[in-house]
C-alpha cells in the first residue's frame, strides 16, 4: 500500500511565554505513515501533539525540522492540498453566507466546474440533512448543523483524504452517529480518512489502524487489535501507554 | 429577603424624583447652554465662536473658489474678507494670496499641485449667493460677529441686488448688537445707494455718529475708521442735497480721526467754494 | 486568479448584508437633504455648501466603510477560526490577503458609485448640470485613495489582532495625512534638528493620500485635472498598495494562526 500522508521525523518548536523556558518542544521527530483507503485514528491526551500534527500537515504552522508530505508533496505547496477534505473541531462558518452559498465559495476555490459545483451541492446537503436549510444563513444553524455544513464543506472536492479534527465534539449521540455513518460510508468508497479523537469507543468501531502519542513523540501505532493486545479494550491499552493505570471506583 | 425588581424600579424612580427636585434649583446657575436662544448655543456653549469664524473663513474661501492659502501657508493669520466704502470686496491679505503657492518646494509639491486650485478668481455674475450660507450660519453661531452681518448685506445689496434681504439681515445684526455703529453705518449706506432714500440713510448715519460718541475712549480710537467713513458719507451726502454748510461740518469732523486730512481739506475747499457761491450778491449803488 | 476572486466575493457579500453600508448611506442622505432643504436668505439657486456637505459625507462614510470592513477581515477569520478550513484547501496566504483586499476594495468602489449616484442627482437637481467627467475624476481618485488605505488597513489587521485598534490607528493616520501631508515639510522647517530631519524624511516617505481629494474641483466647479497627471497619481497609488499588500504577505506568510 502505498502512503498518502508521511511525516519524516518532524519536530516542531514554538517559543515559550513561560520564564526561563527559551522553546517549548511539541514534537520530536515524528514517523508517521498513512495508506491509502484506511481509517487511521490519532489519539493522544490533550497538549499531546495531535493537533500540531494535524496543523503542520495542513500548513498552518511550518515544521521546526523534519518534512511532512500529502499524496507526495510537501505541504509547504499549497497543491498538496488539492484533494483533501478538512473538518476543524469547532468552526463558526461566515454567518452571513448560506449553507449552498459557503459550498459554492469552497467549490471555487478548489477550481470545481459550474456544473460539478451543481451537482456536488445538492448531495452533500442530502448526505449530511441540511436540504432543508440550504437557503437560510448560517447564522441561524444550531451547532450540530454548523458540524453538518462543516462536514459538507470538508467533502466538497470529493477528497481522497479527509482529515477529521475531533468530529463528534460537541455533537449529540445522534449526531455522532450520523458522523460515524459518513466515515464509514467514506471507507467503503475507498477513501482515506485520517482523524483524532478523544472517544476511544468510537475509534474502535471505525478506525483500520491507530497511533497513540504522548508528549510529541509516537508511542505506538497499528491496527486496533495489535495496539489493544494485553489489555481490555483500546481505552485501557491507551491509559497504559500514557501512562495512566485506570482506578476502580470505590 | 428577596426584593422584586418592580419594588426596587419604583423606589429607584421615587429617589430619582426626590434628588431631581431637591437639585432644580441649585443646577439652575450650573451652565448657561440651556438659556441660549438657539440651538448652536445649547450645543456648543462658547466653542460655537470657533465655529463662526471658521464658517465666516469659509465664505471667504468660497469666494475665491477653493483658491486660498491653508493655515501654514498664512502663517496662522486669520482671514477675512472686508468691504470697503467704494465698493471692492477683498481680503486684506490678498496680495500674499495672490502668491501663497510660490515656487513648488520639492517634486511633491509640484506634483501636488495639480491636484489643488491654483488659478485665483473671484465669484461673480450672480455666483456670489454661494458664500451666504456660510455667512448665515455664521450668524447664528457668533451673533455678535458684526462683520458677518456688514459683509452679507453688502454681497445681498451690491452683487445679488436683493434688498430687502440685506436690510433684514442688517436689522437682525442691529437687534444682536444694539449699538454697533459699523452696522449702521452698512445700513445707512444700504438706504442711500441701493433704495436712494436719502432722509433714512441720514438718520442712521447720525444715529451711528451718536453711538460712536458714547463709545468709551479706548473704543473710539480703535473704531475711529467708522467714524471717518460716517462723517464723510453724511458729508457727501449733504452735499448732494445742497447742504454745503453741514458738508463742510462733517468733513471737519472726520479730518480729526482722517489718515488723509489733506485730502478731505481740499475736498472743504470745493464746498467752501460751492457755499460762496451760494451767497446772495448784495447789489451796490449803480451811481 | 479565481481563488482571489472567489474571496473577494465573500468580502461584498457580507458588506452588502450588513447594516454598515445601509445605515451611513442613509445618515449621508438624510443630512444632505436636510442641508439641501434650508433656505438661505430666499435664494434657492444656492447649491456649493450642498455639495460640500454631500461630499464631507461621503468621503467620511467611504473611510469608515473601508477602514473598518478591512480591519475586522483577517482577525474575524481567526476569531471564527474559519481560517482554517480556508487554509485547508490549495490556496495560499498571499492569495488570501489578496482576496480580502480585492473584495474591501471593490466592495468600497460599489458603495462609492451609489454615493456618488446620489450626489449626481441631488447636486444636479438643482444647479440642472452633470458635469460628469469632473464627477468621475474625483470618485475615481477617491476610489484609487481607497485601495492605499485598505491595503494599509490589511497589514494594520496582521499585525493588531483587534480590529477596534486597526480601525483607530488606520483613522488617525489617513485623517493625518489628509489634513497635515502637504505642508509636513513647512512644519519640518520650523523644527529644531533632529525632529526636522525626522518629518522630513517622513514627508517623502509616507503615502500623499490628500493629492487624491478633489472634492474642491467638484465644489467650485473647476476644469479637469490633467488625465496625464491622473493616471500618474493612480500609478504612484497602485505602488504604495503593493507596498503596503507586500509587508502584509510578509507578516501574515510566517504567522502562527494557532495562536
Amino acid at each position: 500500500m502505498s502512503a498518502i500522508l508521511k511525516t519524516e521525523k518532524l519536530r516542531v518548536e514554538f517559543k515559550s511565554t513561560e520564564f526561563r523556558q527559551a522553546v517549548k518542544v511539541a514534537l520530536h521527530g515524528l514517523d508517521l505513515e498513512v495508506n491509502a483507503g484506511e481509517v487511521f485514528g490519532f489519539l493522544g491526551p490533550n497538549g499531546a501533539g495531535k493537533t500540531t500534527t494535524m496543523n503542520v500537515l495542513l500548513g498552518f504552522v511550518p515544521a521546526t525540522s523534519g518534512t511532512a508530505s500529502l499524496f507526495g508533496i510537501d505541504v509547504r505547496q499549497p497543491i498538496a492540498r488539492q484533494r483533501i477534505g478538512y473538518l476543524p473541531e469547532l468552526t463558526y462558518y461566515y454567518k452571513f453566507l448560506t449553507a449552498d452559498e459557503l459550498l459554492r465559495f469552497y467549490a471555487k476555490i478548489f477550481g470545481l466546474t459550474r456544473a460539478e459545483t451543481d451537482r456536488r451541492i445538492p448531495e452533500l446537503l442530502k448526505l449530511v440533512e441540511l436540504e432543508h436549510a440550504a437557503k437560510r444563513p448560517i447564522k441561524s444553524y444550531s451547532k450540530g448543523m454548523q458540524q453538518r455544513v462543516g462536514l459538507a464543506q470538508a467533502l466538497i472536492n470529493n477528497p481522497d483524504l479527509l482529515v477529521l479534527d475531533e468530529p463528534t465534539s460537541g455533537l449529540d449521540p445522534l449526531g455522532r452517529m450520523k458522523v460515524r455513518e459518513i466515515i464509514q460510508r467514506l471507507k467503503n468508497e475507498g477513501k482515506t480518512v485520517f482523524f483524532s479523537s478523544h472517544e476511544l469507543g468510537e475509534v474502535e468501531t471505525v478506525c483500520d489502524r491507530v497511533a497513540i502519542v504522548h508528549q510529541g513523540e509516537l508511542k505506538t501505532v497499528g491496527s486496533v487489535a495489535d495496539v489493544s493486545a494485553g489489555s481490555v479494550n483500546l481505552e485501557q491499552a491507551f491509559l497504559k501507554i500514557v501512562g495512566v493505570q485506570s482506578q476502580p471506583l470505590p | 429577603m428577596k426584593a422584586s425588581p418592580l419594588l426596587l424600579l419604583t423606589a429607584l424612580l421615587a429617589l430619582a424624583f426626590t434628588l431631581a427636585s431637591s437639585l432644580v434649583t441649585q443646577a439652575d446657575g450650573w451652565s448657561r447652554r440651556d438659556k441660549s436662544d438657539n440651538i448652536f448655543g445649547m450645543m456648543f456653549g462658547d466653542g460655537r465662536k470657533l465655529f463662526a469664524n471658521q464658517f465666516f473663513t469659509m465664505a471667504d474661501v468660497y469666494f475665491h473658489s477653493g483658491y486660498y492659502p491653508s493655515i501654514y501657508d498664512r502663517g496662522g493669520k486669520d482671514s477675512e474678507i472686508v468691504e470697503t466704502s467704494h465698493g471692492h470686496t477683498d481680503t486684506p491679505d490678498d496680495e500674499i494670496k495672490e502668491d501663497f503657492f510660490g515656487k513648488p518646494k520639492d517634486w511633491v509639491d509640484a506634483f501636488g499641485r495639480h491636484f489643488r486650485i491654483v488659478s485665483h478668481t473671484h465669484l461673480d455674475r450672480g455666483t456670489e449667493r454661494e458664500i451666504l450660507p456660510w455667512l448665515r450660519l455664521a450668524a447664528d453661531l457668533d451673533p455678535q460677529k458684526t462683520e458677518t452681518y456688514t459683509v452679507g448685506a453688502f454681497f445681498l445689496s451690491e452683487h445679488l441686488h436683493q434688498t430687502n434681504e440685506a436690510e433684514a439681515f442688517l436689522r437682525e445684526g442691529l437687534r444682536n448688537n444694539p449699538d454697533n455703529c459699523e452696522i449702521l453705518f452698512a445700513l445707512g449706506r444700504l438706504y442711500n445707494e441701493s433704495a436712494h432714500d436719502i432722509t433714512r440713510a441720514r438718520n442712521v448715519w447720525e444715529l451711528g455718529v451718536r453711538k460712536f460718541l458714547l463709545l468709551p475712549s479706548a473704543d473710539q480710537k480703535e473704531n475711529k475708521i467708522v467714524f471717518d467713513e460716517l462723517a464723510v458719507n453724511l458729508a457727501r451726502l449733504e452735499d448732494k442735497a445742497g447742504n454745503y454748510g453741514q458738508a463742510i461740518n462733517w468733513f471737519h469732523a472726520a479730518q480729526r480721526v482722517s489718515p488723509d486730512p489733506g485730502a478731505l481739506q481740499q475736498q472743504i475747499d470745493v464746498l467752501q467754494k460751492k457755499l460762496d457761491a451760494l451767497v446772495p450778491v448784495v447789489p451796490g449803488k449803480l451811481y | 486568479m479565481n481563488k482571489i476572486i472567489a474571496l473577494a466575493g465573500v468580502v461584498i457579500k457580507e458588506l452588502y448584508r450588513r447594516k454598515d453600508f445601509y445605515v451611513l448611506f442613509v445618515l449621508t442622505a438624510l443630512l444632505t437633504v436636510a442641508a439641501g432643504a434650508v433656505n438661505f436668505f430666499h435664494d434657492d439657486k444656492i447649491v456649493r455648501y450642498v455639495k460640500d456637505i454631500c461630499l464631507l459625507l461621503i468621503w467620511v462614510s467611504a473611510l469608515v466603510i473601508a477602514i473598518v470592513t478591512t480591519a475586522r477581515q483577517i482577525p474575524a477569520e481567526r476569531e471564527a477560526r474559519t481560517i482554517f478550513p480556508l487554509l485547508a484547501k490549495p490556496v495560499s496566504r498571499g492569495q488570501v490577503i489578496a482576496g480580502k483586499f480585492l473584495g474591501c476594495w471593490l466592495a468600497t468602489g460599489v458603495a462609492l458609485l451609489v454615493f456618488y449616484f446620489f450626489f449626481a442627482v441631488i447636486t444636479g437637481s438643482r444647479e440642472h448640470l452633470w458635469p460628469w467627467a469632473v464627477y468621475f475624476q474625483a470618485a475615481w481618485m477617491q476610489w484609487v485613495m481607497l485601495a492605499i488605505v485598505i491595503a494599509m488597513v490589511v497589514l494594520g489587521s496582521i499585525y493588531f489582532a483587534a480590529p477596534s485598534s486597526t480601525s483607530t490607528i488606520s483613522f488617525i493616520v489617513v485623517v493625518g495625512i489628509l489634513g497635515i501631508g502637504s505642508h509636513l515639510k513647512v512644519i519640518a522647517l520650523q523644527q529644531p534638528e533632529p525632529m526636522q530631519f525626522i518629518l522630513t524624511a517622513i514627508y517623502f516617505l509616507m503615502p500623499h493620500l490628500e493629492w487624491f481629494d478633489l472634492r474642491d474641483f467638484v465644489v467650485y466647479d473647476q476644469s479637469l485635472v490633467s488625465w496625464s497627471a491622473l493616471a500618474l497619481a493612480t500609478g504612484y497609488a497602485a505602488v504604495w498598495t503593493g507596498i503596503f499588500l507586500m509587508l502584509a504577505w510578509l507578516g501574515f506568510r510566517r504567522k502562527n494562526l494557532t495562536t
